[in-house]
């Protein structure tokens, strides 16, 4: 008598356990959601939603008002800055510019220089700034009825003042004769890193200020006598066949 | 000697060495550098018309392709002293215009120019240097505010930049101008020779 009733007892729990399943499933479900911070739930939402998305006509009036507010900060930003600029008698960064051929090149040798087919006639004068696709590539030095010599960046005489935007450093930019001109900084811990931006200096009174100008490859911390970067002209010089003479 | 000197066609010829300058075809160029045709205009001429002529040609020269760079530094010197040189070599007679000693002088003569060029810069270089108060890193060794400015914006090679970049030039133009001098000096120098015997006869 005592064994029929512990059978029945046993059977009885264990029929109760199996009515329960779904709904000790259920509670994992909710614990694990508990635990995860709703993942499931919100991946669920976002599929089942996804036909009552913002459209694409939403998010373009969107961009286009992101822009306009760009442009006109833009235009704020400039504004501040020609009238800041011309407190300081700097020279200004918006200026005209004469298109002209490249006629002849040295890219590499002794002298790093291009011959334009734009002259004195064409209102190119010494100093001017030279612009190519990309960047500054370096500024006129002598100039005659027809023709321009500008001498390239990449020119061991060719010292141009720069900043690295990102870290705020300012520096020299020297040609070396090679290929790639050499950044000296003023600072004795530049801390740029290879990929860094470099511009024309916003001090400069040679060149027109903010003009790109190439990416840092490499640096050299310990370099004598100021830490010095490697830095990869933007605008091929190898293979520019029009150019742009800023002018004043 | 010097008749060539006297015909101005002839002295006209220099002038395709401007041009050549700065319209060297790429085809003609080694490692971007382009040969030095100042020493292959130069080298026949000179070796032709004895050394008064080539001393003048290279003044003349010197003064022509200085104008097409900027700076002050001048390939005239080297000019005039490799027309005087090959001028007297020229009165040994036919062993030194040889094609194979053609590029030997081409090579020479290429290099000579080469390093005048790296000892002006490196001059200029050093005068910067003691105008801005001493050697790089003396200069500055007790500086802990920054770099002094004088010393990054001083013109010129620095002394690094002349075993680096100046020796990949050097050799550059120096192998290219010895390799087209047999070709090109051989020519010009039968073209001289035949001028001249022309107005001897």
């Amino acid at each position: 008598m005592p064994l029929r009733a512990a059978r029945w007892l046993r059977l009885a729990h264990v029929g109760r356990a199996v009515r329960a399943w779904p709904w000790l499933l259920l509670l994992a479900v909710l614990v694990g959601a508990r635990l995860s911070r709703g993942a499931g739930i919100a991946d669920a939402f976002a599929l089942l939603s996804r036909p009552f998305w913002p459209g694409p006509a939403q998010s373009e009036w969107l961009r286009s008002a992101q822009q306009l507010g760009d442009q006109v900060r833009i235009q704020q930003l400039q504004n501040d800055n020609a009238r800041l600029r011309s407190l300081l008698q700097l020279r200004r960064s918006s200026s005209s510019a004469i298109t002209a051929a490249v006629i002849g090149r040295d890219t590499a040798g002794w002298w790093q220089q291009l011959l334009l087919g734009s002259g004195s006639l064409q209102g190119v004068r010494p100093g001017q700034a030279v612009l190519a696709p990309g960047g500054l590539v370096g500024r006129v030095v002598s100039v005659t009825p027809t023709t321009a010599t500008v001498r390239l960046l990449t020119d061991p005489a060719s010292r141009v003042g720069v900043l690295v935007p990102a870290r705020q450093r300012h520096g020299l930019l020297a040609g070396v004769g090679t290929s790639r001109p050499v950044l000296r900084f003023l600072d004795k811990d530049p801390g740029v890193r290879p990929g860094d931006v470099v511009v024309t200096s916003p001090a400069s009174t040679l060149v027109a200020p903010n003009l790109p100008v190439g990416v840092i490859q490499s640096v050299q911390e310990r370099a004598d006598p100021a830490p010095e970067a490697a830095v990869q002209l933007i605008a091929p010089l190898e293979a520019v066949d029009w150019v742009q003479v800023l002018t004043p | 000697m010097a008749r060539l000197l006297l015909q101005p066609w002839c002295l006209a010829t220099a002038l395709m060495v401007p041009l050549l300058t700065l319209g060297t075809p790429p085809l003609l160029r080694l490692a971007g550098v382009s040969p030095c045709w100042s020493v292959l205009w130069l080298l026949p001429w000179a070796l032709a018309d004895g050394p008064l002529s080539g001393a003048l040609a290279g003044l003349g020269l010197g003064l022509l392709v200085d104008g097409l760079h900027p700076g002050w530094v001048s390939q005239l010197p080297a000019l005039v002293g490799l027309g005087w040189w090959w001028g007297r070599l020229g009165r040994r007679g036919p062993p030194i215009r040889r094609s194979f000693n053609l590029g030997l002088q081409a090579l020479l003569g290429t290099g000579l120019l080469g390093l005048s060029l790296m000892g002006q810069w490196a001059l200029i270089s050093w005068r910067g240097m003691a105008a801005a108060g001493g050697r790089p890193g003396t200069a500055v060794a007790g500086l802990d505010l920054g770099v002094e400015p004088a010393l990054l914006a001083l013109p010129g090679w620095h002394g690094a930049d002349l075993l680096a970049a100046g020796l990949h030039n050097l050799l550059a133009q120096t192998l290219l101008t010895a390799l087209l001098a047999p070709i090109l000096c051989s020519l010009q120098l039968l073209l001289w020779r035949q001028l001249l015997a022309g107005s001897r006869g």
